[in-house]
C-alpha cells in the first residue's frame, strides 16, 4: 500500500469510531426534543382552543339567560300597568278580582325573574340591581291600597293614581331595568375582551413553540445533513480504497501470472537448449567413443547402458520443457503450440481434440499468445478431468482486430450460474487482464461452451510506441 | 566419387565437435564450415555452396528454420537437413515448408546423420524413425478419433505413384522424365492427390507419405 493510502485509512479510523455516540444522542436529544415540542403545541393548541370555545358559550348563555330575564321583568312592568288599569276602571267586581289574580301572578313571575338575574350577579351590577329590586318592591308597595279600595274610591281616585302614582314609578323602574340591560351589554362586550385577551396570551404560545420548533429543526437538519454528508464522504473514501484494493489486486495478480510465465519460460528454455542439447551432445560422443573403442562386450553393455541413461534423460527433460512452456509458443506461433497440446492431451487422455485456426498470425503479442495458449490448456484439463468429455472442439479465429477463441466439449456440463471454480476465475482473470471478454455456458447433460474475446488494440499501441 | 561437402549449424560447440567427428570417420563426408548462427549459416552456404547443410532449430539472431528457408529461397537445390531437440509435428511441417528436405532428432543424430546425408544426396527426403514413429500415431489416432476414411484407397495407381516420387523429393519435372509423361500431366496428377487427399502444399504431402508409410 501506498504511504498516502494508510494516511487515509488511519484519518478514516479516527473520524469514523468516535463520532457515532455523540453523533447518536444529539440526533436522539434532537428529534425527541422536537417531536416533544410539537406534541406539546398540538396539545396545548387543543386546550386553549376547547377553553375558548367554553368561555364563549358560557359568556353567550349568561348574557341570553339575563337579557330574557330582564325583558321578562320589562314585560311584566308593562303587563302589571295595565292589568291594574283595567282593575281599576272594571265595574264587575267578580272580573276584578280575576284582573288581581292575574297582577298577584305577574308578581310572582318578576319575582322569579329577578331571582334568576340575581344567580348570575355580576359585582357591576349590584348597584343598579338593587336599586332596580327596591324600585320594585316599592312599585308592588305603591300597589298594595288599591285592593282595599272600594268600588266610589275607584271611580274616583284611579285616574289620579295612575297617571300620578303607577305609571311615573313604572317609568323609573324601566329606566333601571334599561340601564341592567346596558350594563349586561357591557357584560358581553367585557367578556369578549376576555376572549380575545385569551385568544392572544394562546397566540403568542403557540407562535413561540412554532419559532422553537423551527430551530431545534433547523438546527437538527444542520446537524443531520452534515453528519449525512460525512457518512457520504466517509463511504466514498472506503469504496475508493475497496477499488483501488480491488486493482491493486488484480495487478498484483496479473504480475504474478506474467512472472510465472516468464519464470517458466527461462527454465523450459534452459531445460531443452542447455540440459537437453549437452545430453544430445554426450549422446553423439557415446556415439564416437562406440567407433574407436576395441570391440569387448563388457564395455559395449556399459557404453550401451550409458546411452539408454542418456536418452531417456533427453526424453524426461524435453517432456518437462513442454509442459512448462512448449517451445512452439514462442518458436513457431500460437496455432502449432495449440496443435501440441490438443495432440498431447489425444495422446494422454484418449480425447478426440480437434484445433481449426483460421487467419491467425504467427506474430500475436505475447501476452495474447500465453493467455489464449494458457486458457486452452486450462479448458482442455477440465474437459478431461472434470466433464468427462469425448470430444473437444478447439476455434481460434482473428478478424477486425480482435481474436475469438472458443472451446466446446461434449462432457457432462455444470451450471455454469452456480459454479465459478478457481481454474474458470483465473481463466476470466487472465482474459480481462487484456480488455477480452469471458463468458461460459454450460448445462448439465449439454457440454460445455467457453467463448472468450480478446481486442487486439494493445498490439497497434505497442506499435505505435 | 566426389566428397559430400557439408556445413554444419548448431550454436552448440560440443554439439558441432561430435557431428564433425561423426561425419568425418566417413571417408566421402567432408565438413566444410561450421557456424554457431543463422545468419552465418545463410552466410557461408552462399560463399561456399556445400552439398548439404545440416542445420539446428534452436540458434541466436536467426532460427535454423528461417535461415533454412533463406538458404533455400537462394538456392532451390539446396539440400538442408534439420537437425534438431524437437519431435513434434508443428515443427517439422515448419522445416518442410521452409524447404528442408530432412528431419532429425539429435538424440538419434548418431545413428541416423549418415542415412540422411546418403538419401539428402540421392535427392530424397529422410526423416528419425523417431519423427515418423510419432507422425504414424498422431495419423492414426486421428483417422480413429475422427472416423475419417483412409483417402489413400481413393487414389488410382499412378496417382499413388506420382505421389511417392513426390514426397521423396523430385520435381515435377524429373518425374516427368522417369515416368515418361508430360510435364502437364503431371501436374495434373499432383492437384488431383491433393485434392484427393485433402492437401495443400508438397510438405504436407511428404508428411503424408511418412505418415502412411509410403517413405522413410
Amino acid at each position: 500500500m501506498e504511504p498516502e493510502d494508510v494516511k487515509e485509512a488511519v484519518v478514516f479510523k479516527r473520524s469514523g469510531q468516535p463520532l457515532q455516540w455523540g453523533a447518536q444522542v444529539v440526533l436522539l436529544a434532537g428529534f425527541g426534543g422536537m417531536l416533544g415540542l410539537m406534541l406539546f403545541a398540538g396539545i396545548d393548541s387543543l386546550r386553549a382552543l376547547r377553553q375558548i370555545q367554553a368561555r364563549n358559550v358560557q359568556i353567550r348563555q349568561t348574557f341570553l339567560l339575563r337579557n330574557r330575564a330582564l325583558e321578562e321583568i320589562r314585560s311584566a312592568l308593562y303587563q302589571s300597568g295595565t292589568l291594574t288599569r283595567d282593575y281599576l276602571l272594571e265595574r264587575d267586581a267578580g272580573r276584578a278580582e280575576t284582573y288581581r289574580a292575574s297582577l298577584q301572578q305577574v308578581r310572582e313571575d318578576m319575582q322569579a325573574s329577578l331571582v334568576r338575574y340575581s344567580r348570575s350577579l355580576d359585582a357591576s351590577e349590584e348597584g343598579p340591581f338593587q336599586s332596580l329590586r327596591s324600585r320594585i318592591a316599592d312599585y308592588w308597595k305603591v300597589l298594595d291600597p288599591i285592593f282595599h279600595w272600594n268600588a266610589a274610591a275607584k271611580l274616583e281616585r284611579s285616574d289620579a293614581f295612575l297617571h300620578q302614582e303607577l305609571f311615573p314609578r313604572r317609568n323609573t323602574t324601566l329606566e333601571i331595568a334599561d340601564r341592567i340591560g346596558e350594563v349586561n351589554e357591557q357584560e358581553l362586550n367585557n367578556g369578549d375582551e376576555q376572549l380575545k385577551a385569551i385568544f392572544d396570551r394562546f397566540r403568542f404560545r403557540l407562535g413561540l413553540m412554532l419559532a422553537i420548533t423551527l430551530g431545534v429543526g433547523c438546527v437538527l437538519a444542520i446537524v443531520t445533513s452534515g453528519q449525512i454528508l460525512r457518512l457520504a464522504r466517509d463511504a466514498e473514501l472506503r469504496y475508493r480504497q475497496v477499488v483501488n484494493a480491488r486493482s491493486e489486486l488484480k495487478e498484483l495478480s496479473a504480475r504474478l501470472v506474467e512472472a510465472q510465465e516468464q519464470e517458466r519460460r527461462a527454465i523450459s528454455r534452459e531445460l531443452h537448449d542447455e540440459v537437453g542439447q549437452s545430453l544430445s551432445a554426450l549422446l553423439m560422443e557415446l556415439g564416437n567413443l562406440g567407433a574407436v573403442v576395441p570391440a569387448d562386450a563388457e564395455l559395449r553393455r556399459h557404453l550401451e547402458s550409458i546411452r539408454k541413461l542418456a536418452e531417456s534423460s533427453v526424453n524426461v527433460v524435453r517432456n518437462m520443457a513442454l509442459l512448462l512452456r512448449p517451445s512452439m509458443l514462442d518458436d513457431l506461433g500460437l496455432v502449432p503450440a495449440l496443435q501440441w497440446q490438443a495432440r498431447e492431451i489425444s495422446k494422454r487422455t484418449g480425447m478426440a481434440v480437434t484445433v481449426d485456426a483460421e487467419n491467425v498470425a504467427d506474430d500475436l503479442p505475447e501476452g495474447h499468445k500465453t493467455c489464449i495458449y494458457r486458457v486452452v490448456q486450462e479448458a482442455l484439463h477440465n474437459c478431461a478431468r472434470h466433464a468427462r468429455a469425448r470430444s473437444v472442439r478447439i476455434q481460434v479465429v482473428q478478424e477486425g482486430g480482435r481474436i475469438l477463441l472458443s472451446v466446446a466439449d461434449d462432457g457432462q456440463g455444470f451450471d455454469s450460474a452456480l459454479v465459478r471454480g478457481l481454474g474458470l476465475l483465473g481463466m476470466e482473470e487472465r482474459v480481462t487482464h487484456l480488455g477480452g471478454d469471458f463468458q461460459v455456458q454450460s448445462e448439465r447433460g449439454r457440454g460445455t461452451r467457453l467463448q472468450v474475446e480478446i481486442p487486439l488494440v494493445a498490439r497497434a499501441v505497442e506499435a505505435m510506441a | 566419387m566426389n566428397s559430400v561437402r557439408i556445413v554444419l549449424a548448431d550454436d552448440h560447440t560440443v554439439m558441432r565437435n561430435g557431428l564433425r567427428l561423426l561425419l568425418e570417420r566417413q571417408p566421402n563426408l567432408q565438413v566444410v564450415a561450421e557456424a554457431s548462427d543463422g545468419r552465418q549459416a545463410v552466410a557461408l552456404t552462399e560463399s561456399i555452396n556445400p552439398d548439404v547443410v545440416i542445420m539446428d532449430i534452436g540458434m541466436p539472431n536467426l532460427n535454423g528454420i528461417e535461415a533454412t528457408r533463406q538458404i533455400v529461397s537462394q538456392n532451390p537445390r539446396a539440400a538442408v537437413a534439420i537437425l534438431s531437440m524437437h519431435a513434434d509435428e508443428s515443427y517439422v511441417i515448419r522445416a518442410l515448408k521452409a524447404g528442408a528436405r530432412a528431419y532429425l532428432l539429435k538424440d538419434s543424430a548418431e545413428a541416423d546423420l549418415l542415412a540422411a546425408v546418403r538419401a539428402l544426396t540421392e535427392g530424397k527426403s529422410f526423416f528419425s524413425p523417431a519423427i515418423s514413429k510419432i507422425l504414424v500415431e498422431d495419423y492414426m489416432r486421428q483417422l480413429e478419433n475422427r472416423g475419417v476414411e483412409d483417402t489413400y484407397e481413393l487414389l488410382t495407381n499412378r496417382e499413388r505413384e506420382i505421389l511417392q516420387l513426390l514426397a521423396e523429393g523430385k520435381t515435377n519435372k524429373e518425374v516427368a522424365n522417369m515416368l515418361n509423361l508430360s510435364l502437364y500431366t503431371v501436374e495434373t496428377h499432383r492437384t488431383h492427390i491433393l485434392q484427393k487427399l485433402n492437401l495443400h502444399s508438397v510438405p504436407e504431402l511428404i508428411l503424408y507419405a511418412v505418415r502412411k508409410r509410403i517413405i522413410a
